[in-house]
């Protein structure tokens, strides 16, 4: 097929995509670099409007969740702190929603039009008791697309709040992009209680996920819980029935992720891997180029799906000799995600703040780790 | 005749909580009603009234702490049937933490009833007092006895825009009022003034000795309606025919840098479609301060023959600088190779490759920016004018383009002929 080449922007892509996934409704609080997502959706979903706050914001999509119509919102980090409870409140009721995390730079209000990966931490223990929610990170343009539209799936058939990671140069930098190379996407089916016989809320089987019916339906009663609950959604203390039930939680994202793993991996005969994401895998992709030039081979690993963080990932780290790890903020946090605070000897890091890393930072830290040993 | 909405009899509440008198009251006006159970949608809160929804035959929804309100409004938006009737229900302590939401429930007109619980004291956490104990309130477990005047909740609801509000004693039958709540298209709101034998008033008499009593209020408004916008695809799928041919053979990185107002950012788009139309990938990144309005505005391009993964601009092949806040924002990305086009207002270039116009005044500031793009492209023919034409005339300001786009013409062949 003849190239189809259009200017966009990764704002733009999200928010079609979301759209073309089955995202029906949203809602938002003005917020930037969130923003120009936000005025792509009052175009593009018949429900729209902006809350007068975020904690707003998550009570209202998790009641347009509840309710069938899909949800999914934008912000970044002061408003994401805002919807933490209410998104645990999610989590506990398993309703489906999406969460567009635009990254700036912090702590606290920071700078608004400065980016950064400085939430991984945040996201990795939004829930209380250390529970996970998928988060995707975009590593490039088209995954605007491709990694979005596998969020909201996520969301719908694990019944649960997701997160989209993103920053601000991903998502307000305009790009020439082939149309024809962005795949079709399909809209997601939901899984809905068909029988006759009495809707127990949280009853599973072995897919660990609830059927859905909404609290419009005429035929079962439908009861929905964030308090810690049982099968049928009704509060109760620390029963045994009650914390299986939230076990399942704990286990239906660790124990399905193998259905909503993406990265991207490229292996060469090099002892070094580059483990990055967000839009420091983009000046990776750059710096790799350039060391391809001057005969340098290296592997890269862009996890996509990168909360929960998957063994077969770790296998792959763990397969080399060295690992360097590039991440826009500080102090390493998906390092820290890996490793814990005992980070190995043979791992290494490009941080930084402020400003996108560049190829040549990395290219300088490339040739600092073959020095080594 | 529909079945009760009661399912359960026993009382989840205190002995003598005057919840119970709430539920009892509720069902018998869902009943009277005779509205199917299941179109019924009760959200609950956090708070010993929360402890309602085992005792329903209705959807039941039990959310967070004084979110009631805003999770009910949030199921509103998804329903357009008026015969769903979606009850919140939450205490005087949920009304307080979270009473920005029922402001806006009001304000918005939200087809929800709110059942405010109002017993003047946090029964679940011991007794302390809520933004509705009113200043009289007196009682040995109110832990902290500050005389400070409550919020009056059916005053603020009415004056956000409620449709009905109302506020009454909750002994004895008052399910007549609940029916008009419940009936009302639009935001309802009724406040319950009740017993709490555990913390709080034991007898009605004492809530009525502090001059409570029964006040209605309707406000003729229509409920709040989605405005349904025209939902279309952002992506034309059919959109790029390509015209022209580049000798580009590689990147190419370009900082247009000027003010705010001076058309920076449109004048990047345009290039950059022109750019498209030639067959080279492109990519261009907006920097501005956080207000938009005032300050630098730069636009930083880059094309290429190749696929663009790093967006950033560590050094300038070309830097065109309309104003000095501009140049000064960007002068760090220059270096003695990178070719500057600089309006002749501009101060201190350290270049011994630059080219100095009087922009301003030839084209005027507005025209500025895609007037020396124009002029860049037809001096260094990286790709050819008439793609940038081409986007200028496909522009939703092609009438003002026609003449620029001769002006630059003659303009460059001027400077041709002097060289
Ligand atoms: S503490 Fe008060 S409000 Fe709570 S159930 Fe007991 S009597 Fe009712």
């Amino acid at each position: 097929m003849a190239p189809n080449i259009s200017l966009i922007d990764g704002s733009k892509l999200i928010v079609e995509s979301l759209a073309q996934s089955g995202v029906e409704a949203f809602i938002s609080y003005p917020i930037t670099p969130a923003n120009w997502i936000n005025q792509y959706s009052s175009k593009r979903f018949p429900i729209m409007t902006f809350a007068p706050d975020e904690i707003t914001v998550a009570q209202w999509i998790s009641g347009l969740s509840v309710a069938g119509k899909l949800p999914a919102t934008a912000t970044s980090f002061p408003g994401l702190a805002l919807m933490v409870e209410s998104i645990n409140m999610a989590f506990m009721m398993e309703l489906p929603l999406i969460i567009v995390i635009a990254q700036r730079l912090g702590p606290s209000t920071g700078s608004a039009t400065v980016g950064a990966q400085g939430d991984l931490m945040l996201v990795n223990g939004l829930i209380s008791g250390g529970y996970n929610i998928p988060v995707f990170s975009i590593s490039n343009i088209y995954d605007c697309w491709e990694v979005t539209s596998k969020a909201v799936y996520t969301a719908v058939k694990l019944r649960t709040p997701v997160i989209l990671l993103t920053s601000k140069e991903m998502i307000m930098t305009s790009h020439s992009i082939d149309l024809n190379k962005l795949p079709k996407i399909e809209k997601v089916e939901f899984d809905y209680y068909e029988s006759d016989e009495k809707y127990i809320p949280y009853q599973t089987n072995k897919d660990y996920v609830p059927f859905y019916l909404p609290l419009t339906n005429n035929k079962h009663q439908v009861r929905i819980n964030s308090s810690t609950h049982d099968e049928t959604g009704t509060i109760k203390k620390a029963t045994v029935s009650a914390l299986g039930n939230t076990i399942r939680l704990h286990n239906k994202i660790q124990r399905r992720i193998n259905e909503y793993l993406m990265y991207e991996y490229k292996k060469e005969t090099s002892d070094l891997l580059i483990v990055s994401y967000d839009i420091s895998a983009e000046s990776t992709r750059e710096a790799i180029l350039q060391l391809n030039q001057k005969g340098i081979k290296v592997s890269f690993l862009f996890p996509k799906t990168i909360i929960p963080f998957s063994k077969e990932l770790i296998e792959i780290i763990n397969s080399y000799k060295k690992v360097l790890i590039v991440e826009e903020n500080l102090s390493g946090l998906l390092t820290k995600i890996i490793y814990g605070i005992n980070q190995p000897e043979n791992v290494f890091k490009v941080n930084k703040i402020g400003s996108m890393i560049t190829p040549s930072e990395i290219i300088k830290e490339v040739e600092r780790c073959f020095q080594v040993y | 005749m529909f079945s009760s909405l009661l399912i359960d009899k026993n009382s989840p509440y205190c002995p003598g909580c005057g919840h119970l008198n709430v539920t009892l009251n509720l069902a018998k006006a869902i009943e009277s009603l005779n509205i199917d159970p299941l179109d019924v949608i009760v959200v609950s809160d956090i708070g010993c009234c929360g402890l309602i929804d085992p005792s329903l035959a209705s959807h039941t929804i039990h959310g967070l702490h004084g979110r009631a309100c805003a999770l009910a409004s949030g199921i509103s938006l998804a329903i357009e049937n008026p015969n769903k009737k979606i009850i919140a229900v939450q205490g005087d302590g949920g009304a307080t933490i979270g009473i920005a939401h029922l402001l806006e429930a009001a304000r918005r007109n939200f087809n929800v009833t709110l059942i405010v619980n109002n017993n003047q004291i946090y029964g679940m956490t011991g007794g302390q007092l809520s933004g509705l104990s009113s200043e009289n309130f007196q009682h040995e477990h109110a832990n902290i006895n500050e005389s400070i005047s409550p919020f009056n909740l059916i005053e603020l609801a009415k004056s956000a825009g409620a449709s009905y509000t109302c506020q009454l004693v909750g002994k004895g039958d008052f399910s007549e009022y609940l029916k008009k709540a419940i009936t009302i298209n639009g935001f309802s709101i009724i406040e319950i003034l009740e017993v709490c034998p555990s913390y709080g008033y034991q007898k009605y008499s004492e809530i009525e000795n502090l001059g409570f009593g029964t006040t209605e209020f309707t406000n003729e408004r229509k409920p709040f309606k989605l405005n349904k916008a025209e939902i279309k695809s952002l992506i034309n799928f059919n959109e790029s025919k390509i015209f022209f041919e580049s000798k580009l053979d590689k990147p190419l990185k370009i900082i247009l840098a000027g003010s705010a107002g001076e058309g920076i950012q449109s004048a990047g788009e345009l290039f950059a479609r022109a750019a498209i139309k030639c067959k080279l990938n492109v990519t261009k990144k907006g920097d501005y301060p956080i207000t938009v309005g005032t300050g630098f505005s730069v636009s930083e391009l880059i094309i290429s023959p190749n696929e663009i993964h790093y967006t950033g601009i560590e050094k300038a092949d070309m830097l065109i600088a309309i104003s000095q806040v501009g140049f000064d924002y960007t002068k760090s990305k220059i270096d003695d190779s990178t070719i500057v086009l600089a309006d002749s207002s501009i101060q201190n270039i350290n270049s011994s490759n630059k080219i100095i116009f009087d922009f301003g005044k030839i084209f005027g500031r507005k025209n500025s920016a895609v007037a020396s793009l124009g002029t860049l492209i037809n001096l260094k023919n990286f790709f050819p004018f008439e793609a940038f034409e081409d986007s200028l005339l496909e522009s939703k300001h092609r009438d003002k383009f026609l003449p620029l786009i001769e002006k630059i013409k003659t303009f460059t062949s001027e400077i041709n002929h002097i060289a």
